[in-house]
Order: structure tokens, then sequence, then C-alpha cells
């Protein structure tokens, strides 16, 4: 039971710190990212491509977390002028060659077998560090969410001619925030690889980023506690599904499936009906009158 | 002063603005008047750098404006406001305004966690004058409203004052009195006279023929992406091809 309650915890620490990664993104500044696997991926190859290249840890690390916001703002460099739907076509791509590449390069983690990384033996350190990932990318996305930046950033999400208008470059901010985000999700990776104890090109599938979505818009995509609290609550999902297809009798892939077709609907149904999710943005107040 | 000359502007085989040139002096309000699809708003775009022109150039008190780039633009002390006003909408009224100002250490990354006490410092001084703004246009009982939520008129001068938080030294303004009830235009016209005193340009896209008539300094008439007249509000009334322009028969 403790094994199990350590499993789920870590699982939603490190989808969280995702799922912020995309509140950075989505939320508050109005990037639809459908690649929100790829830095995630880069991450966890950097750790592989260090362990069978026979670097330490702390470089695979580097390269991981160095080249997620890398590709970033390669990736939202041509893009940056599209509007939100081609956003969501170009990125989704990024993420599918990304993955495809690391199947067919067999040379920079395993191709299609993968690679296996040095395993956290440990879990409960494995736990800590991914309860203090999601603590020190909290913060940093707060601090960013209150601040001016954090409200030029929304002004970007509602208007980006306005922004403009005012002085502010669009693009120049929507770099920032690509960067800081994927370097977010970067770390994620990382961590994630350190803690399966492999990579492989079949753990980021497009479904991952809609597996993060799902959590994302379901909690509320304005508000860092919304997201954490989707991912608890998908990610619950997921992991009990394996429990429902032992009670039940039903073939595993049947469940599995029946899970995806379930975070669809729940999609669906909120954007249609409760678009701020669950947790919505606070309205921030200020006194008017003072002098 | 404010100079837009030999401004040309095509979309596809339509020629919106044909060598167009029109000038603004320091404190005075200058009218763009003209029926539908005349050009009006396509030259405050390109002013404003938010179109590209096929040809011309705009220049303020003597430096050239660079074409195309509306946030450097911005940084010359133009400011655009817009027909349908553009706001942030989920934002309250307070944020809207805020946004208004230049130069906040609070949107660099790096004095949000470096210099969290000067990124609080100008976070004050914005707040205060946010709030000079909002009383000065009468919007401190909406200020924790959201844009949405205002009225059209309210909307308006919320886009105002968005602008003013700048400081700017032009203001282009698109329509600032259409669906806007009278007493809020009556208020907007002691407004836009204000900030003529303080020695701004303003050049003033306007339907409302009587506003433009009271508050104008000077009027341009488009028509069919040409100038076709251009004097005082008096000059311009007893301009015979005017009438025919707006009216579309002899006048």
């Amino acid at each position: 039971m403790t094994d199990f309650i350590i499993f789920s915890v870590t699982t939603i620490a490190i989808w969280s710190v995702l799922g912020i990664s995309l509140h950075l993104q989505f939320g508050l500044t109005g990037l639809v990212n459908f690649g929100q696997v790829l830095p995630f991926a880069v991450g966890a190859y950097g750790a592989g491509f260090a362990a069978v290249h026979g670097l330490p840890i702390w470089a695979g690390a580097l390269i991981g977390c160095g080249l997620a916001p890398l590709i970033g703002v390669l990736v939202i460099l041509p893009a940056g002028r599209l509007t939100q739907d081609y956003w969501a076509l170009v990125t989704l791509g990024a993420g599918e060659i990304f993955r495809l590449a690391m199947l067919n390069i067999s040379g920079i983690a395993g191709g299609v077998e993968g690679a296996s990384v040095v395993r956290l033996g440990d879990r409960t350190l494995a736990m800590v560090l991914a309860l203090v990932l999601l603590t020190g990318t909290a913060l940093f996305a707060f601090r960013m969410d209150r601040s001016p930046l954090g409200r030029l950033l929304r002004v970007l999400r509602e208007d980006e001619t306005l922004a403009a208008t005012l002085g502010r470059n669009p693009l120049r901010f929507q770099l920032v925030v690509t960067a800081v985000s994927w370097v977010m999700a970067g770390l994620a990776g990382v961590l994630y690889a350190h803690v399966t104890g492999y990579v492989s090109p079949s753990s980021f599938m497009v479904i991952e980023t809609f597996v993060i979505w799902t959590a994302v818009v379901l909690g509320g995509p304005n508000t860092i506690a919304g997201v954490v609290l989707g991912t608890a609550v998908v990610q619950l999902t997921g992991v009990s599904t394996r429990f429902i297809a032992q009670w039940s009798h039903l073939p595993s892939e049947l469940v599995a499936n029946l899970r995806l077709a379930a975070f669809g609907a729940v999609l669906v149904l909120v954007f249609l009906f409760r678009p701020q999710g669950v947790i919505p943005e606070p309205k921030r107040r200020y006194n008017a009158d003072s002098r | 002063m404010l100079i837009a000359a030999d401004i040309s502007v095509a979309f596809g085989g339509f020629q919106a603005l044909r060598s167009v040139s029109v000038q603004a002096a320091p404190g005075s309000i200058v009218g763009l008047v003209g029926p539908n699809g005349s050009g009006k708003s396509t030259l405050l775009d390109v002013i404003a750098g938010l179109r590209q022109p096929d040809g011309g150039k705009v220049q303020l008190d003597g430096a050239t404006v660079p074409l195309g780039r509306p946030d450097v633009v911005a940084g010359f002390g133009i400011g655009r406001a817009f027909q349908v006003p553009r706001l942030a909408r989920r934002l309250t009224v307070f944020q809207n305004v805020m946004v208004g100002a230049r130069g906040q250490s609070g949107e660099k990354l790096s004095d949000l966690f470096l210099r969290p006490g000067r990124v609080a410092r100008r976070e004050r001084e914005v707040e205060a004058a946010a709030r000079d703004i909002l009383r000065r246009l009468d919007l401190s009982h909406k200020a924790n409203d959201y844009a949405s939520d205002l009225s059209g008129g309210q909307q308006k001068l919320l886009s105002m004052g968005i602008l003013l938080m700048a400081h700017p030294r032009v203001l282009l303004l698109d329509e600032p009195a259409a669906g806007v009830n009278p007493v809020l235009i009556e208020r907007q016209i002691r407004f836009l006279r204000e900030l003529r005193d303080e020695g701004r340009i303003i050049v003033l896209v306007e339907h409302n023929m009587e506003m433009v008539a009271n508050v104008c300094d000077h009027i341009f008439v488009l028509d069919a992406g040409e100038v076709i007249a251009a004097g005082t509000p008096m000059q311009i009334r007893a301009d015979a091809r005017v009438m025919r322009s707006y009216l579309g028969q002899p006048a």
C-alpha cells in the first residue's frame, strides 16, 4: 500500500510539473501547445543519451533540460507569427518528429529498443525529488503568475495586437514563456527517466500530450492549484484502471482504451460547459479609491 | 509634428490609399472624415505600424517612424485606439489600465527574481498612475469589473485610459463616439480638448459630424483612398465636393 502511495505521489508530482508548464503556455499566455510531450521527451532522452554514451547523470540532466528550451525556441520561431490553430499543428508535428527520430536513430538512445538509465532504487527518494521539483516549479510559476509579467502574458492571451500597440513585442514574450516552461518539462523528463529506469519512444506518444491537456483543462488551465488537482484526478484514474481491469476481468487493453475515451469525453464536456475548469482564475482586486 | 506622406496601400487589386499625405501639429486635433471604405482606418493602421504600406513614410518631430512594427511605433509615443476597442476582456478594468504603462520592471524575468524591490516599487507607481487615470475618466467605480462587463462607451473610455498610461505624444482615435451615449460623448469632447491643450497630437476618425466640427482644428476628407479636401471645419462645410462624397449626390 505504501509503495502504491509513493508511486502515485511521484507520478502525480512529475505530471503536475508538465501541467504547470502547460499552464504557463496555455492558461497564461494562450499558446496552444499540442506537443507538450516533446520537452518531456527531450529531457528523458538527455538522460538516455548520457547513459548510452557513458556520461554522468548530471551531464544527461544538463543536456535534457538545456536542449528542451532550445528546441522550443526553434519550434516557436517559425510558428510565432501563426495563429493559435496553426500553433497547435506545428507543435503536434514537432513532438511526433522527435519521437520518430528517436525511434529510427539508434545511435542516440537505443532507437526502437530504448535505453536503460540509472534507476533510482530508493523510491522514497524518487518521490521526494519529484515533490522538490514540483514545489520549485510551482513557486517559480506562481511568481510569474502574480507579477506584471503575468498580467502582460494574459493580455497576450486575450489580444496580441493590443499588446503590440502598447509597445510589447509579442514574439519576445512568447519565446520567454516557451523557454521557461520547456525547461520545466525537460526537468520532469530527466526525473521521469531516472524514476522508470529506461527511455523508449513508446513512452512519448501524442496521447501523453492529451493526458496532460485533460488534466489541465479539467482542473483549470489558469491556476496552478487547478492544474495539480486535475493531474491528481487524471493520474489516479490512470493508475486505478489497472485495478478495474483486474476486478472486472476485462482485457486490460480495452480498459486502457476506455480510459482514453473517457479522457476525451471529459475534455469535450469541460470545454463546452466549464471552460475555466474546476478552479477558475481568481479576480485580482485593486483599491481604486485610496489617495 | 506628425507627418504621414505619400502613403499607398493596396489590398490585392483594391487601392485602399493612393499617395495620401496628412499632417498634424502638436496641440491640435485633426479629423479624418469620409464615407465607409475611404481608407481612414487603414491610414491609422499604417501610422500605428499595424499595416505595412506599399509606399510612403511617417515622421514624428523629424524622426522617421518605422513602418510595420507596432511595438516599436508605440515606443515613439504613438498610441492607437480601435473602433471596436481592443481590451483584455478577462482582466479587470484596473489591470487593463496598468498594462498601458511602459517600462515595467516586473515584466522582465530577471528583475522578477533578482530585483523584487525594484519590481514592487515600480508596481506601486503604476498602481497610483492607474488610479489617477481612472478617476480622470470617471471609471473608478468600475475598477474591479471585468473589461468585458463594461458598456460600449465605457470600453472606449477605458481603451483611451490604457493609452494615456504611456503618456503618448500622439493619439490615433478610431470613432471614439460611435455607439456612445450623448452624455458620454460630452465627456469625451471635454477630455479630448484637455488632451489637446496638454500639447498632444490627436488624430480622430469620426462619423459624428457634430463632434468633428466641434473639436477638430483641421480636417482631411478622404474618398476612395484619396484626400479630396482639407481645411478648417468651416472651410470643409463650404466645400461642395465633400457634401457630394458624403451624400452621394450633387449638393
